[in-house]
């Protein structure tokens, strides 16, 4: 899946390699094996992303073909190729979020943010200063407390986009969480 | 072996009894994801650290008791007296709470109601009885008809603590089963039992077993498929998240049926609690021997991995969980062979939705003619339903099969203040059911009757204000973009169909395009590959079906329910509006001319319709026409 990052410096920060080869040995016969390490790799990654040596280096250790290791980070939405923002929100596009103004919040945020309103929804997008990644996810599974968001894996439940304006207008940051 | 396994279980099941009524007050908040999100972490950390408490006030984690609106949740059990939820808990309430709980009192003003006794199915729990001010569980609107069998342990035990659930009965049926040791029999009394698979398709759950243990290979694997990828559900993730332990004992019986030595639950990464409240339950298990090696001294060996996805809906079909257990992209290939013949690295494999493997271990503890009690003759048992949207009462409910559609969303549900016009079931593989087939009952054959399915049974209620044509488009674009695009009808089809929605809800479709796109819809239900493709025009054609008037006012440049931004327009009531400046302030776009104290007007041509100005004009001036 393409992944839209304006950030043009190069921050690739691989993993060392004695923690990629603990992972890889421990999971490496298990079953969905493959989805594990590279999951573990991205969550290890301080950018929370596959760079492409990690890429080379897991499809080495655990003989899977380059190619096939590829296949499965771009068919799977939870990868990411492009380093992510300091900060992830995450909005739930799920039936009862949408039956109650999900778009709209997500659109506050992407205009609040300076995002092209006519770029696909589902592509996550970081910001140019690399503050904020806006996503969206099929369904967290909050529905009851519809419409829901997430902001760096803390859920906000029965948001309004007057929640959203203050969150951004306060400039969020890592000590606000 | 065998001594040490029964041994375990014995203890266990006294030190969970110990902690669930005999141990002092106890006082349980309740911890799913929904209870979280809405602050119990909070709660809970309050009650716990309060220094007011004494050693004999327990304050302990459980999961959810499914009344998602009402949470935060917390349960009071002081010895001898019935349990107690409070509920809509808040911070400010928990020194009262403490004061209370500590004079043998419970918060009466928070009650919602009490729990007397309670069947676990596995064993009973007597809690106490008086307190008859406050309603009985089953009494007050959303509970009345409910039957918790698959929920039967959600919000009243601690699901990261594996002696509460031996205490429930936990474990029992498993030594049971095995000490009888005669597979067959277990496949026997699931198939009397009726029970059919709750992941959607309904296919009988024994029939599928036998199957499994008839065909040859080895090693054979059976798998829980947690992938619940449909927006608009989440049973179970709370199902894993307040009970893991009945989904592992379920599972093992199921392993030993059929044959299988390995297990694996495949459950999304989105449901992170959930993960790892399995991954320890799963640890759990194994230090007390009721998973691994000669499970309670017999020769049956049982290991489960717990793998999580990654974000892909097509992974719930069944061919496509395999293939992304291999490593591979979720991809789905076409059936025969059927994962029963060959699965899992080419192995028999077997595979049930989580929901079903909760039916196991109920079945064989109260055997198949107490499970055909409940529901119907043709689905029997009960089905959770999240039931969402716009409904007073949103949460988890669980009802008997063949209930109708109107208990559901007026009884439980308790309607909505404005007209409510459909439920969509089923998610993007299911349809839009107007009001005026509520009375249709909720099981498999109806559902499908009418071009729903039940799907894993999310039931999102809609009312007047959602635009059934956008409903449509919005399930398009989900399966379209979720779409593996293996097989042409679902990957064009989809995405064709997807523009045509975009143009009506633009007001640029003609009535040609209502034909072609029934015609597309059923070209693709006829020809996908798999599930996805198949049931995906499902919402399309249903709200064609039942709601052509919506399309053809779109047609016509109309949103009734004024909901497409290409066809409404927001208007400042001159009248109205004194000049508080609030919406001029507040519009992204810079589209509100006028100063203080003076009428204002939108650009129209400026405005790109995102509401902001209605939301925040305190006078009414601002009107969506």
């Amino acid at each position: 899946m393409p992944v839209a990052c304006k950030n043009k410096r190069r921050r690739s920060h691989k993993l060392s390699a004695a923690r990629l080869d603990r992972l890889i040995l421990r999971d490496k016969d298990k079953p969905g094996s493959l989805l594990g390490i590279l999951e573990e790799a991205q969550k290890l990654n301080k950018y929370k992303y596959l760079p492409e040596e990690t890429l080379v280096y897991i499809a080495e250790k655990t003989s899977v073909p380059l190619s096939q290791v590829y296949s499965v980070v771009t068919f799977y939405s939870f990868f990411n190729l492009q380093p992510q923002g300091e900060h992830t929100i995450t909005v739930c596009r799920g039936t009862a979020c949408h039956t109650r103004g999900s778009k709209d919040i997500l659109d506050m945020i992407r205009t609040g943010l300076n995002i092209d309103g006519d770029s696909d929804e589902s592509v996550p997008v970081t910001t140019e200063d690399n503050k904020f990644t806006v996503r969206t996810v099929a369904c967290i599974g909050q529905c009851a407390l519809a419409p829901v968001a997430e902001i760096d894996g803390k859920v906000l439940s029965r948001i309004t986009r007057e929640k959203i304006r203050k969150i951004l207008k306060s400039g969020y940051s890592a000590e606000k969480k | 072996m065998k001594v040490l396994n029964t041994e375990n279980l014995r203890k266990n099941r006294e030190k969970g009894l110990q902690s669930i009524i005999s141990g002092g007050v106890r006082v349980a908040v309740g911890m799913g994801t929904c209870g979280i999100g809405n602050g119990a972490e909070e709660i809970y950390r309050a009650l716990k650290g309060s220094p007011h408490r004494t050693g004999d006030v327990h304050v302990v984690k459980t999961g959810c008791f499914g009344f998602c609106a009402e949470e935060p949740l917390v349960n009071v059990h002081i010895p001898g007296k019935p349990l107690v939820i409070l509920h809509r808990v808040i911070l400010k309430d928990v020194p009262d709470i403490i004061k209370w709980v500590m004079g043998g009192k419970i918060p009466l003003d928070k009650a919602l109601c009490r729990i007397e006794e309670w069947d676990h199915l596995t064993g009973k729990i007597i809690y106490g009885r008086g307190m008859e001010d406050v309603p009985l569980w089953d009494e007050i609107p959303f509970f009345k008809g409910q039957d918790k069998i698959v929920l039967r342990n959600c919000g009243l035990i601690d699901p990261e603590d594996i002696t509460e659930y031996a205490a429930v009965g936990g474990y029992s049926c498993l030594q049971k089963v095995l000490a009888e040791n005669k597979p067959e029999s277990v496949i026997e009394e699931i198939k009397k039992a009726g029970l059919r698979g709750r992941g959607g398709a309904g296919f009988p759950t024994g029939i599928k077993w036998e199957l499994m243990r008839q065909s040859p290979g080895s090693p054979k694997y059976i798998i829980c498929n947690a992938d619940e990828g449909d927006p608009g559900a989440y049973m179970n993730r709370n199902e894993i998240e307040s009970d893991p332990h009945s989904l592992l004992e379920g599972m093992a019986i199921g392993a030993f049926a059929t044959g299988a030595s390995e297990g694996i639950i495949y459950v999304r990464a989105e449901y992170p609690l959930a993960v790892k409240r399995l991954r320890k339950a799963v640890k759990d298990a194994g230090d007390c021997g009721f998973l691994g090696k000669s499970i309670f001294g017999s020769e049956f060996s049982f290991i489960i991995n717990v793998v999580e996805g990654a974000g892909a809906f097509v992974c719930g079909e069944e061919t496509a969980l395999i293939s992304s257990l291999e490593g591979k992209s979720g991809r789905p290939s076409p059936r025969p062979p059927f994962p029963a013949q060959k699965g899992y690295k080419g192995k028999p494999t077997n595979i049930n939705n989580v929901e079903t493997w909760y039916n196991i271990t109920a079945i064989i503890s109260g055997g198949w003619k107490r499970f055909r009690k409940t529901g119907t003759g043709k689905s029997p048992g009960t089905k959770v339903f999240s039931l969402v949207g716009k409904v007073a009462n949103t949460g988890l409910v669980e009802l008997p099969l063949g209930m109708s559609l109107s208990t559901l969303v007026y009884g439980i549900g308790g309607g909505s203040d404005k007209k409510i016009k459909a439920v969509q079931s089923g998610g993007p593989s299911g349809g839009c059911i107007p009001a005026e087939l509520f009375e249709t009952p909720v099981d498999y054959e109806s559902l499908a009757a009418i071009g729903a399915i039940m799907g894993s049974g999310g039931m999102v209620v809609m009312d007047e204000d959602n635009c059934m044509v956008d409903v449509a488009k919005y399930f398009v674009e989900f399966t379209a973009r979720e779409s593996c695009g293996k097989c042409v009808p679902c990957r064009e089809g989809l995405f064709r169909a997807m523009e045509i929605l975009k143009n009506l809800t633009a007001g640029k479709g003609s009535e040609s395009d209502l034909a072609l796109l029934e015609d597309l819809g059923t070209v693709i239900k006829d020809t996908a590959l798999c599930g996805l493709g198949q049931t995906g025009p499902n919402p399309v054609l249903t709200t064609l079906k039942y709601f052509m008037e919506e399309y053809l006012a779109h047609i016509k440049g109309m949103c009734p329910a004024k909901v497409c931004p290409e066809l409404i327009r927001y208007e400042i009531l001159e009248k109205k509006c004194i000049g508080y400046t609030v919406c001029a302030r507040n519009c992204p776009q810079n589209a509100i001319t006028g100063g203080k104290k003076k009428a204002h007007n939108i650009i129209q041509e400026k405005c790109v319709k995102c509401g902001i100005c209605l939301e925040v004009c305190k006078f009414g001036a601002v009107k969506k026409i």
